[in-house]
């Protein structure tokens, strides 16, 4: 009797070694075939991100990174504005402004349809900027179609002309009009709710994708656009892979299992000598910063605010976070170096901690003991809030670090709160230096710092409407000086995003790497 | 018999009333508002008030509870503030993954662990035992995580034995083999972080037993060792460990957070993890729900499953 219970056991375990051992041997055999495939024609492209845009998208009040891409794969803008001399055009063939810079005119494409038959027409285009106008619609780029507290005029001229009319002069206008993906009239006319909208889960687009499947948690995947006006896509289809753990993106990218994600610094060196992976880092015109809580008491005053740039050292936070100045460039100006009339000429606070000591003697600070905010499972935040600790530390500043999940950070962000002093972030703004205006305009949407300077605030108003460019240069000069003299705003960097991307990918660079999407046109890319 | 079943029910339904009280104040006692995750800072204090009544959100909160409570037992588990969609469609496709996940992974530990734990408990301070106890402290102090990140280091990236992504190769998706081979790893880390502790258990229970007299009896009578071991010791270490498997109900939902998020598998343990960092509280408290009314059912079936194999508790309970 014993005997034979031992006998089922051990038949039990060698059937269970067995089993496992069998389906070994068939993904193997899977993985080559795969591979041999692969090496013919891949006819996909797949992209890992580390979040997920949901099912869910709408042209006005979808507003976060992988959101964006998704939108940005599905549909076209008017134009996307990415400098002065780096317009490119999409549904628009080209828009003028008038001499008084008061109208704006744009001519559309004839030859555009959508992705279920329908033309493209002017009213698409007005529609689209009256339901971003709309409050009720919580459209993302609202604010930047609002000029002094009017709207901008939207009107159909012809069927593939539309005028815009501005209230005042704004010469950030070109860029405000811009990058504003058109959504069909005739599948949203009528709805009240465009947020909610069950029309949302099966997005209808001009882009060079089709949207085809979501699978909660897993990917959403794409098909070519054969009728794309710029050219049917070369690659059949692409597919956005949902991979929260950075780790094992980065080794399914190694081994082939996706053919694009964006990296860490830190794992930079990996793929140095890689023959399957290229490395391109493109610049976002991201500034990440130290900034100053200005509801806390502790860093009302400007000495001490100073004292702690003084004692900061720019260059050790970078090394540490960034490794490789391949991948940083260190920031100074509350602008990004890509954006118009950015300078350099601003106080750099070169690291002195003698000169911070002296500051804060003499603002009567002794033994300051401040909270430093930031995002916790973020590598790089946590590397700079380190160093950051550090510098203080020399200067006698006691730096307690606060790290809390994004969210909750970026909840306290909009409130007026004292539970930290300073804290780290990054933005992601336009090329005009109007643009930064509700980031440090007194009580503006933006102003988590809570900063107020009449000065700069009526430089900002001037700006906006300044028609001599080199009297608006001297203006912005000035702006980025007395931010920054004033201390409650520290630059740190300006980083590079790591796209690590399959060699075999051909027409990146007609592609184009641009903020946030990732891709400008990604029916360029091909294998 | 049926006398105590009846009570152990009735005593978990007041269990499971408290805990959704518990669920639901949790959330409102959290640092931000609910509202918060829907608005945007540029929204006036009239469309926030509309957003507001919209989700209900401007009735007390006695009154809230109990629009969630109907919806849960009416089937309607409310929708994702983020991404807008029905949670208890987005349950019914993750639950499933994640049972693919654990429910194999938790059988081949329970068999494997009966087995070394026998063992080790039967050969207690001799090579076999020291092996196998090492083994199991070992398991117990590698995170799980830690261990995914090795293996798949080591059968997916060097060996290329196994995929390392997700649940189907792209363009796969019907197929067994592929969704084998992706269950794979995974099944290995999550029956290794299982075993360690149910080796434990069946190990120290068994060296209870082998100093019971029926053992001795067995001894003096001349019956071999594994022969006592397998008829007559199994038996009373496996009624303790029905209990193990009851109690183990809720890791059907939560039991695979870490796992799943390395590997990418698209379960209730990434869909929880997202929710929390986003602030979905419908999907927090449903999963809440969900779990720690599956630690009062399964606590239940244990007793009542123990209740009928050994007719002895029910007395107890009296």
């Amino acid at each position: 009797m014993g005997r034979k219970n031992v006998n089922i056991l051990i038949v039990l375990l060698v059937s269970f070694f067995l089993l496992l051992a069998g389906c070994s041997s068939k993904p193997q055999e899977n993985a080559d075939s795969n591979k041999s495939d692969g090496a013919k024609t891949p006819d996909t492209f797949i992209y890992g991100i580390d979040g997920d845009p949901g099912n869910a998208v709408n042209v006005i009040s979808t507003g976060d990174r992988y959101g964006l891409m998704e939108i940005k794969t599905i549909y076209s803008p008017l134009y996307m504005y990415n400098g002065k001399d780096n317009v490119e055009y999409f549904l628009a063939e080209s828009i003028t402004p008038s001499e008084d810079f008061l109208t704006y005119t744009a001519k559309l494409r004839k030859d555009v349809k959508w992705h279920d038959g329908e033309p493209f027409t002017a009213d698409d285009v007005v529609f689209t900027y009256e339901q971003m106008l709309k409050e009720e619609n919580g459209g993302w780029a609202r604010s930047q179609l609002i000029f002094n507290n009017q709207p901008v005029k939207v009107e159909k001229v012809d069927d593939y002309t539309v005028k815009f009319t501005l209230p005042e002069v704004s010469m950030g206008a070109f860029e405000a009009l811009g990058n504003i993906f058109i959504m069909p009239k005739h599948v949203y006319e009528g709805e009240t709710n465009i947020a909610n909208s069950p029309k949302n889960a099966t997005p209808v687009g001009t882009g060079p994708y089709k949207f085809k499947e979501y699978k909660a948690g897993e990917s959403v995947t794409f098909e070519a656009n054969q009728d794309y006006f710029l050219g049917a896509p070369k690659i059949a289809k692409v597919v956005y892979r949902i991979i929260m753990d950075a780790n094992t993106a980065t080794m399914a990218l190694q081994k082939g299992e996706i053919n694009a994600f964006a990296i860490q610094p830190s794992d930079a060196a990996k793929f140095k000598d890689s023959k399957n992976v290229s490395l391109k880092p493109y610049d976002e015109g991201r500034v990440g910063y130290l900034a100053f809580n200005l509801s806390s008491k502790a860093v009302q005053s400007k000495e001490v605010r100073q004292a702690i740039a003084y004692s900061l050292n720019r260059d050790e936070i970078n090394t540490a976070s960034y490794v490789s100045s391949d991948y940083y460039v260190n920031a100074y100006s509350i602008l990004p170096e890509k954006a118009t009339y950015y300078t350099d000429n601003v106080e750099k606070f070169k690291t002195d901690t003698k000169k911070s000591k002296e500051l804060l003697a003499s603002a009567g600070a002794s033994d300051l003991k401040l909270k430093l905010g930031f995002t916790a499972n973020n590598p790089i935040q946590q590397k700079q809030a380190a160093v950051i600790q550090q510098n203080l530390q020399a200067a006698g500043i006691t730096v307690e670090l606060v790290g809390m999940d994004g969210t909750a950070l970026s909840q306290k962000m909009q409130s007026v709160h004292t539970d930290f002093d300073m804290y780290l972030g990054g933005y992601i703004m336009g090329i005009d230096p109007d643009t930064f205006n509700s980031l440090f305009v007194t009580d503006s949407t933006a102003n988590y710092m809570h900063y107020s300077n009449p000065k700069v605030d009526e430089l900002f108003n001037q700006g906006r409407v300044e028609k001599d460019d080199s009297k608006r240069e001297a203006i912005y000069e000035e702006i980025q000086q007395i931010i920054i003299e004033d201390a409650a705003f520290y630059p740190l960097v300006t980083n590079k995003r790591i796209l690590a991307i399959d060699s075999r990918i051909k027409g990146i660079e007609d592609a184009g790497l641009v903020p946030v999407y990732t891709f400008e046109d990604m029916s360029q890319l091909s294998y | 018999m049926f006398k105590y079943i009846f009570k152990r029910i009735m005593q978990a339904i007041p269990m499971l009333v408290i805990i959704s009280i518990i669920c639901f104040g949790l959330i409102q006692l959290a640092p931000y508002d609910a509202v918060d995750a829907m608005t945007t800072p540029n929204m006036t204090e009239k469309t926030v008030e509309l957003i507001k009544a919209r989700y209900g959100l401007d009735q007390p909160a006695y009154m809230q509870y109990f629009y969630w409570i109907k919806g849960i037992l009416s089937g309607e588990w409310g929708y994702s503030i983020v991404t807008h969609e029905s949670i208890s469609k987005d349950l019914s496709v993750r639950i499933p993954n994640t049972i693919i996940l654990v429910l194999p992974a938790y059988f081949i530990a329970l068999v494997l662990s009966v087995i070394l734990g026998l063992i080790a408990g039967a050969r207690k301070g001799k090579l076999a035992d020291k092996i196998i106890d090492g083994l199991s402290s070992f398991g117990i102090a590698i995170p799980s995580f830690w261990m995914a990140m090795v293996l798949i280091f080591i059968f997916g990236y060097q060996l290329n034995l196994f995929p390392i992504l997700g649940m189907h190769t792209i363009g796969d998706e019907g197929s067994f083999s592929d969704l084998f081979s992706h269950l794979v790893l995974p099944t290995i880390v999550l029956t290794l972080s299982f075993m360690p502790e149910l080796v434990r258990y069946v190990r120290s229970s068994t060296i209870g037993q082998l100093s019971e007299d029926y053992v001795m009896v067995q001894q003096a009578y001349g019956a071999p060792s594994i022969g006592i071991l397998f008829n007559h010791v199994l038996r009373n270490v496996l009624l303790p460990v029905i209990t193990i498997v009851g109690m183990s109900l809720p890791m059907l939902v939560t039991g695979a957070v870490v796992t799943e998020t390395v590997f990418g598998w698209p379960g209730i343990g990434t869909y929880f993890v997202k929710a929390i960092q986003g602030f979905d509280y419908p999907i927090i408290m449903a999963i809440m729900l969900l779990s720690s009314s599956l630690v009062i059912i399964g606590n239940l079936l244990s007793d009542i499953l123990y209740s009928i194999v050994d007719p002895r508790i029910k007395g107890m309970g009296e």
